[in-house]
């Protein structure tokens, strides 16, 4: 078995034929999906499947992966947590604000927040990141996951507000949500035009790539505040 | 300015004037943070509250800091959840277990059907019935000559069972007959309590057809804030987005078409009819969701209105 750092925190492992990615598990012996681990000297990697997580596909298709160890994140959308664990594994050091709005979903991340004490749980609403920034400093980084109508403009909102200069936002567009009965390809175009030329904040787009056929309809895109 | 760890005032030169700190309990920061989550505009975004912290002796250093603030949020989120919980939910909850029994009940009649026909094929009987026959009286041998089946018992062409397997196959049936007594129960709870939870919506849909329409609007308030125009197409589905994506006519009616003033209706007044229901419905949502106060004029409003549209098609055919 190789285990190989391909960018701070996410790993690739080349079991016989198939290639794939890994996080160093914080919380070695505890799994938190069913999700497979492996050892490398003695070290415990979970396995990622990018099939369960836009951010595992984008890691998949060499997104920039803007984390480091001490990153602080501000994740919205975090449902009942796989992807936030990953996450987790990835700034051991540093802090995951995961946002959620479902009470029911909610119970579940609270679980992981247990073991994993570098997530702090906000059961709030992501339009209006008014109710959380009592609690949120600015991060490094955004990731959302949300699908929503209107999710671009939800990004920009919390981007305005709670990322820094030259920090990193990541989304994932679903066209399906947004409007179920346009082409994605135009609901795309529609969303990043969204993102760049917002009011107030300056996105560049350093990388937008369709997550087929990990994710059927969904676009993974990067970009980083440059004003 | 309140943030989660207390009061803070800073200076246009960001000097902290004062500090008002919160205790350190984890139930006590909870309440704060759950307390300013419901203000608008309480506290500025993108403040280094850490460094904040910090300065005002909140917390020594980082993992101070940010093992505190873990504990108060899952705290906050906790309390959130207990206080998540609303009447609704039982009753949505209720719609569903109904339909989780009659998917299994169908299943497990077809098979007592199949297996009993091999031994008792004359007996027409389906679903409740077969199941209550067969636990109540067992094999053909077992049926007494006063039973009103009695006479289909000579000559059948099934073949023999031993006291085995009509053991087997009465207990059988006799779950397939509770799993029915429980469909009819949970019934029961839904119409009880759809009277006190959503007064309105259950005198003028009814309280299976209110439920419904309830579990699948989401929740009580989310029925309430639907449009009535897509109260009217729930349930609808594809015959929606079939509308929406090409050019096929738009649905009449979703699941409200059960209701007995739609399904009674001629197909000519049956849009109209459809419209004005969803547009009372929504109305009788809204009533229960944000009053609670019970308004038996709404459904004679739709009686006088359902009356107009049908007395309007009859004037016309006299024509």
């Amino acid at each position: 078995m190789r285990v190989q750092e391909i960018s701070s925190g996410i790993y690739e492992t080349q079991g016989g034929r198939k290639k794939q990615i890994a996080t160093r598990n914080l919380v070695p012996g505890n799994t938190v999906y069913g999700e497979r681990t492996l050892e490398d000297d003695s070290v415990e990697y979970r396995i990622w499947n990018p099939r369960r997580s836009k951010l595992g596909a984008m890691a998949v298709r060499k997104f920039q992966m803007p984390f480091s160890k001490d990153s602080r994140v501000l994740y919205l959308g975090a449902a009942s947590g796989t992807t936030v664990s990953h996450v987790s594994d990835m700034v051991p050091e540093g802090v995951v604000y995961a946002v959620e709005f479902a009470p029911s979903t909610m119970r579940q991340l609270l679980r992981l927040c247990d073991a994993r004490k570098n997530i702090v749980p906000l059961l709030a609403d992501a339009t209006r990141p008014v109710s959380y920034a009592h609690v949120v400093e600015p991060v490094d980084v955004i990731f959302q996951d949300v699908a929503q109508a209107n999710q671009a403009e939800i990004a920009v909102e919390n981007a305005k507000q709670f990322l820094k200069k030259d920090g990193y936002l990541l989304l994932s567009i679903k066209a399906r949500s947004v409007d179920s009965t346009v082409a994605p390809e135009k609901i795309f175009k529609e969303q990043l035009k969204i993102l760049s030329a917002a009011q107030g904040i300056k996105l560049k787009i350093v990388k937008k790539q369709n997550l087929s056929p990990f994710h059927i309809d969904h676009m993974g895109v990067v970009a980083q505040r440059i004003d | 300015m309140d943030n989660w760890f207390g009061e803070v005032e800073i200076s246009d030169d960001g000097d902290i004037e004062k500090c008002n700190l919160s205790g350190r309990d984890p139930k006590e920061l909870a309440e704060r943070i759950r307390q300013i989550q419901k203000k608008a505009n309480a506290f500025p975004a993108g403040v280094e509250l850490r460094e904040l912290a910090r300065k005002c002796d909140f917390a020594a250093d980082d993992s101070e800091y940010l093992s505190i603030l873990q504990q108060a949020c899952v705290e906050a989120a906790r309390e959130s959840i207990k206080e998540s919980y609303t009447p609704d939910l039982p009753i949505i909850h209720a719609v569903g277990a109904i339909d989780d029994v009659d998917e299994a009940v169908n299943l497990l009649a077809e098979r007592l059907s199949v297996w009993y026909g091999d031994h008792f094929p004359e007996l027409d009987l389906k679903t409740f019935d077969l199941a209550s026959f067969v636990e109540t009286r067992g094999l053909r041998d077992d049926v007494s000559p006063d039973d009103a089946f009695y006479e289909l018992t000579k000559n059948s062409m099934g073949c023999p069972m031993n006291e085995k397997d009509g053991l087997i196959l009465k207990g059988f049936a006799g779950d397939i007959s509770s799993l029915y007594e429980r469909r009819s129960a949970l019934e029961q709870y839904i119409r009880d309590n759809m009277e006190e939870v959503a007064p309105n919506l259950c005198y003028l849909a009814g309280p299976l057809l209110g439920a419904r329409l309830m579990s699948m609007a989401g929740s009580l308030k989310k029925l309430a804030s639907m449009p009535s125009s897509t109260v009217q197409v729930i349930g609808a589905n594809n015959a929606l987005f079939k509308h929406l994506r090409s050019k096929a006519p738009s649905p009449k009616h979703g699941i409200i078409f059960n209701h007995p003033l739609v399904k009674s209706s001629s197909p000519r007044n049956r849009g109209k009819i459809s419209r004005a229901l969803a547009a009372k419905i929504s109305l009788a949502a809204r009533t229960d969701a944000f009053s609670g106060e019970f308004h038996p004029s709404i459904k004679d409003e739709l009686d006088k209105k359902v009356a107009s549209i049908e007395s309007r098609q009859k004037k016309e055919a006299h024509k």
